[in-house]
């Protein structure tokens, strides 16, 4: 009788406290949602997944990828929608894990039935979905910048930012301008600098450039120095860097700390405000090319592109508080092709069509450059969307 | 209360309902989310029925279970994508290898008890973690393994998720069947015999040290069945999946059903998989609360493994006995 008590009272102590967790979880949210569909529009709206890294090592370019989504969507709601329907955005965060990335599209795709995937944040994270996508057959629009998500081609597929195929001969040709023809290679074991690390050495030889070392680190490791230390043994006379996570600043930093003189050139993937802050000191004479959004003077005052790049960053500072970086415009580029390529259609188009008109965007003046896609490149980015950046005073100057 | 409902018929009729409902499923709905959250209850189930035997009835620990998942998931994975070989065939070697492993980790492990088994199996998941990742050429290293194919015999693809479902459903029911029949007969008392005292069981006649180590296999081996069906129905494998982590969950699942049943863990397993996937099964739950829950996920489990070791160390099995008012005597095998 004692312990049938006890058994009733434990249960319905683990009854309450499940229940307790849900009310307060319920109670906890409110303001987090905030995908801005349109108040009476009768349309169905049309939904869009979007897998970003809003934690993890990548959570430094997923938190302004989700704002630059949000601002466009509520923009393109305002303004009446894509004819009439509203769009909407659902957010999934991947915490820079490829498994999770997997998950949330498997979510999206069969729990929010939506027609179109923005994603993901990273390039292991893109290719991880690629299954999921592919098994359901519908667009994908990725905002990382390994050039295996274009080259190792999948007609569903298409890509936001500068891929590695072109930011390394543009970085080649700018070290070699300087002299500088032995290099040592650090890059991480992600799917970003695994890439990088492949295109670099393919493109070492047609540059004319010696790569001394290779050195590798993981996401997630949190001192580089045994590394950094072979590299001070060779005779390189720069050391270029190829990660987009925030290990960034560590090696940076450890350069610093070992007293190493040569300089240290990055990729697009450090075009952020989190590896200058994190870095401080070590990060001044940093290079690194990316494309314009950091200093839009450098589209030419006056041009298309400087017209949607001042207005992007005006609404964007002015939403949050600071400019955007390159990330929240890879971001806002994906979210306006798959948004004009859905103005372009008839109501009630497939997933088929939605994916063979964003393919047919020409000329498409976006933050990263201007796109032009075709049936066998889904990246539709030239090196003329590039320029050299280097860090001083933490702030980032245009090399000439 | 009728008469015919005692708890021994209830007991026998239960497990036979629960299947009935669990094949009548796809018949009932073709909701494709629904299905992936249930295989992977399905997929926890087997690990679970595993882990069950060892932790629950040998009472020998094991925080290294994840990564006989993987030895099984990537086995599967690398053959069937890379190599080509027909997936039963893979199948049977992820299980096969992850045995093995279990086997010979079983050996030195054998001089190991409580605390240390459990430091030994911990590592031996670390360990595995960091091959996972730097076996690059056949693991793909932190981007993990894509493109693997569907479950497939000969020309027949099991390719829907409702496949994937019954296929996975239909092994678990199959080695729960097997668990059960153990646990009841002579090596199953020989388990509860050891996990009572060593000294007691050796004295009685059993040979521990081959006890441990066949126990440890099959139940490696029984995991790494799971990894391999999880290699298959998901189509992309990674390290994080393998990781320590997802031990301590399947131990939490184990010690919340309760060690000496199957029942228990089984339903526990199936609350704790089922928790980060509420949308699925009851609609209209809001995004921002499942959210939260995938957040505290982790936060939710070890609170409620607290609780149950506070209050009902019995686990969930001790506590369906007593509110049923049987006797704790039948040491309730399937029940």
């Amino acid at each position: 009788m004692k312990g049938q008590l006890k058994a009733l009272l434990a249960t319905v102590l683990i009854l309450a406290l499940c229940t307790f967790s849900l009310a307060g979880c319920a109670k906890g949210d409110g303001g987090a949602a905030g995908s801005g569909t349109g108040d009476s529009q009768a349309k169905d709206p049309y939904i869009v997944g979007a897998v970003l890294s809003l934690t993890g090592s990548y959570a430094g370019l997923g938190a302004p990828e989700q704002n630059a989504i949000e601002m466009e969507v509520a923009r393109i709601n305002e303004a009446g929608g894509i004819k009439g329907h509203p769009l909407k955005v659902i957010y999934e965060d991947d915490g820079t894990d490829p498994a999770k990335a997997v998950a949330a599209t498997a979510r999206l795709i069969d729990q929010e039935n939506v027609i179109a995937i923005i994603g993901a944040t990273g390039t292991g994270q893109s290719m991880g979905m690629r299954t999921e996508v592919d098994r359901a057959a519908l667009p994908q629009v990725s905002v990382a910048g390994g050039t295996v998500i274009t080259s190792d081609f999948d007609p569903l597929v298409f890509q936001t930012p500068w891929s590695n195929s072109l930011v390394v001969p543009y970085t080649m040709a700018y070290l070699k301008k300087q002299g500088i023809t032995k290099i040592a290679i650090v890059t991480d074991t992600g799917g970003f600098g695994a890439d990088g690390q492949a295109v670099l050495k393919a493109q070492a030889p047609k540059a004319g450039i010696t790569i001394t070392t290779a050195q590798t680190f993981n996401p997630g490791d949190t001192d580089m120095t045994s590394q950094l230390t072979k590299v001070k043994g060779t005779d390189s006379q720069a050391v270029v860097m190829w990660t987009a996570g925030k290990e960034a600043a560590i090696v940076a930093k450890n350069m610093l700390q070992l007293g190493m003189k040569v300089p240290l050139y990055g990729s697009h993937g450090n075009a952020r405000t989190e590896f200058v802050e994190g870095a401080g000191a070590a990060a001044e004479g940093f290079h690194f090319a990316a494309g314009k959004i950091l200093v839009p003077e450098s589209y030419g005052e006056g041009t298309p592109a400087y017209e949607v790049a001042t207005d992007f960053v005006k609404r964007y500072t002015a939403a949050y508080g600071k400019a955007p970086d390159t990330f929240a415009g890879h971001a806002y580029d994906a979210v306006n092709l798959i948004a004009s390529a859905m103005g372009r259609l008839d109501e009630g188009f497939t997933s088929e069509e939605l994916r063979a008109e964003i393919e047919k965007t020409s000329g498409f003046v976006g933050i990263g450059g201007t796109f032009t896609f075709s049936a066998t490149d889904h990246n539709g980015l030239s090196a003329g969307d590039l320029v050299m950046y280097r860090v001083e005073n933490g702030n980032w100057i245009v090399e000439k | 209360m009728a008469r015919f409902l005692t708890p021994r018929i209830l007991g026998r009729a239960l497990p036979v309902v629960a299947c009935g409902v669990l094949f009548l499923v796809p018949m009932l709905t073709d909701d494709r989310y629904l299905f992936k959250v249930l295989t992977f209850v399905g997929l926890n189930v087997i690990v679970i029925a595993g882990l069950a035997l060892l932790f629950g009835f040998a009472g020998q620990i094991s925080l290294g279970h994840a990564a006989f998942v993987g030895i099984g998931a990537y086995t599967c994975g690398y053959l069937t994508a890379a190599r080509g070989v027909p997936w039963i065939v893979a199948v049977i070697a992820g299980t096969v290898l992850a045995g093995v492993g279990g086997f010979l980790l079983a050996i030195p492990s054998l001089r190991l008890k409580g605390h240390y088994l459990a430091m030994a199996t911990l590592g031996f998941n670390e360990i595995m973690s960091v091959l996972f990742v730097e076996l690059r050429p056949v693991t793909g290293g932190n981007d993990g393994l894509r493109g693997i194919p569907f479950a497939s015999i000969g020309a027949w693809k099991i390719d829907t998720p409702a496949g994937n479902y019954l296929l996975v459903w239909g092994v678990a029911v199959v080695v729960l069947l097997l668990t059960a029949n153990i646990i009841r007969t002579r090596p199953g008392r020989a388990m509860r015999a050891l996990h009572g005292s060593e000294l007691g069981a050796l004295a009685s006649g059993v040979d521990t040290g081959r006890l441990k180590t066949e126990v440890f296999a099959l139940s490696a081996g029984i995991a790494g069945l799971a990894g391999a069906l999880y290699a298959s129905s998901v189509g992309f494998i990674s390290p994080s999946t393998f990781s320590l982590e997802f031990s301590v969950l399947l131990i939490a699942m184990v010690v919340i059903g309760g060690a000496g049943s199957l029942a228990g863990p089984v339903a526990a397993c199936a609350l704790l998989t089922l928790l980060p996937y509420a949308d699925a099964l009851i609609p209209g739950l809001s995004k921002e609360l499942i959210a939260l829950i995938q957040d505290w996920e982790a936060d939710i489990s070890g609170f409620v493994m607290i609780l149950v070791l506070l209050f009902a160390p019995g686990g969930l099995a001790a506590l369906g006995r007593r509110l049923g008012g049987t006797s704790a005597r039948g040491a309730g095998g399937v029940q």
